[in-house]
């Protein structure tokens, strides 16, 4: 047993309001970003296939801004050289909230992007051949035919992904959210207490990851088309997108 | 002859440097079953997309009774099936009612049921195409062209990608349409089947269509020395 481990103050820790308030919005924060990345990933992996080389430029452009520049220095440029350069950010409902969720899903979108496209692009053409064949439409095609297809492969990276997300939102600790990471150091700053502090931190972000887990597996099975949806579904050729560190 | 139904005329359609059309001018009468064979390369599956509005044509045009086909009137089953892995076959039969006609679910239900009941796939409706044979599939596959009412049906080699004892339940749907005189275009090497129900059969070679026959002169005394040599590899 380790010499110096106040159980105690590990459990009050883990239960007092900074811990799961701090918890909440980490797990909020990951949440609406990876949201809105979806979406404007969506968005960005439609333009990457586009027949205009000035929308796939403007893609290729976003996604090389986002992806090679380190994520904790969007987040300090966002926080602190937004607001002087674009007086709309200088208002007081721009918190470090907003910040961090305005970096994380634009950064976050960059990654998704290529994940949706990879999904996209891994359903068989004679899908879409066939639903012309019937007189639907593309967008009719996309909505009912490529689009769950797509699902069922993109899941998998997008679990990932949250987790990526969930853990990068102590970057926003720098910018004074009071996320999980700031709730510890402050515990600790106060009692000199590390252990208890830091591992009650690590429970939540533990918990949190845990928990998706199974909502996951739930998800890939509701998006397994056979009857193999009951059994315990095998996962499909995940297609493998670049996953450099952030 | 019967007026013709679907004409194509002088199709020309080149994928950069390879010219896989080279003019294809044919057609087909009301009731009529066309059998095409070719080697591999030849342009069957381009002349029957193209027919399909599934690819357009460099130059030359496609009409059906006099204009341009419409949404699904001309009706394609593909060698790989290709039916939605999304949904299960009575789903896959209903979507085009539902999206393209816009019936009402219940119409489009009673309307899929009754052509998967058709095709003798009463008892499969809840299944996922996953979970079909290759030749329950294809069925389905044909089902769900049908239910849109085509006036013309094309097939690109239905049956080459089943297992033998599976092609026998295919060309049965295939024949029973042929007999309620549905118009269809066949691309298929099944030589009893084509001696059978063909109007015609079309030989297809680098482009352009080598000579047209019916069965019987057309296996007994081909005109051309490259059907010869044909037939005589597929035999
Ligand atoms: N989308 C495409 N892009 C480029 N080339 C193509 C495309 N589709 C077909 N081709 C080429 O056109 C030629 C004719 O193809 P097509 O599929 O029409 O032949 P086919 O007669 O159906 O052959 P098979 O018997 O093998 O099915 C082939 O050389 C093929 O590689
Ligand atoms: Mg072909």
């Amino acid at each position: 047993m380790v010499a110096s481990f106040d159980t105690h103050l590990f459990w009050e820790a883990l239960t007092s309001d900074p811990y799961w308030k701090g918890a909440l919005l980490a797990l909020g924060l990951a949440t609406v970003s990876l949201a809105t990345a979806v979406v404007i990933g969506f968005l960005l992996a439609l333009g990457r296939g586009s027949r205009l080389r000035t929308v796939r430029g403007l893609v290729f452009f976003y996604n090389w801004l986002f992806r090679a520049t380190p994520t904790l220095l969007q987040l300090i440029f966002v926080w602190y050289a937004l607001p002087q350069v674009w007086p709309v950010f200088a208002g007081n409902w721009f918190t470090p909230f907003e910040a961090a969720f305005v970096t994380l899903s634009l950064n976050e979108a960059a990654y998704m992007s290529e994940i949706i496209r990879a999904g996209l692009l891994s359903v068989d053409p004679g899908q879409e051949l066939a639903g012309r064949a019937l007189g639907m439409t593309r967008r009719q095609i996309l909505r009912r035919v490529i689009v769950p297809q797509a699902i069922r492969i993109v899941i998998p990276p997008t679990g990932n992904e949250f987790i990526t997300l969930l853990k990068l939102t102590s970057l926003a600790s720098v910018i004074s959210l009071h996320e999980l990471l700031t709730a510890s150091q402050e515990l600790a700053a106060v009692g000199f207490r590390y252990p208890e502090s830091y591992l009650a931190a690590l429970v939540y972000y533990l918990g949190i990851v845990s928990v998706l887990m199974v909502l996951q597996d739930r998800l890939e099975r509701r998006y397994t088309w056979s009857s193999a949806r009951r059994r315990r579904v095998a996962a499909p050729a995940v297609p493998v997108v670049a996953h450099d560190a952030r | 002859m019967t007026e013709a139904i679907l004409r194509a005329d002088s199709l020309h359609k080149r994928y950069g440097e390879l010219e896989v059309l080279r003019g294809v001018t044919f057609e087909v009468g009301r009731g009529e079953v066309k059998v095409i064979i070719g080697p591999s390369g030849s342009g069957k599956s381009t002349l029957l997309r193209c027919l399909a509005l599934l690819e357009e044509p460099d130059a030359g045009d496609v009409m059906l009774g006099g204009a341009r086909p419409g949404r699904a009137e001309v009706g394609m089953v593909f060698q790989r099936f290709n039916l939605f892995q999304n949904m299960t076959a009575l789903a896959n039969v209903m979507v085009g009612l539902t999206d393209v006609r816009r019936l009402s679910k219940r119409e489009a239900r009673e309307q899929a049921l009754e052509l998967l009941e058709r095709v003798g796939l009463k008892d499969k409706t809840e299944q996922y195409p996953e979970e079909l044979s290759g030749g329950q599939q294809q069925r389905v596959a044909i089902a769900r062209a049908l239910v849109m009412k085509p006036k013309v049906m094309l097939f690109d080699e239905p049956t080459s990608a089943l297992d033998v004892e599976l092609v026998r339940e295919v060309l049965d749907v295939m024949e029973g349409l042929a007999r309620d005189g549905m118009t269809m275009v066949v691309v298929s090497h099944e030589l009893r089947f084509a001696h059978h129900v063909a109007s015609s059969i079309l030989m297809m070679d680098q482009g352009v269509i080598v000579e047209e026959a019916p069965p019987g002169q057309f296996f007994s005394a081909p005109a051309h020395e490259r059907t010869r040599r044909f037939l005589a590899l597929v035999e």
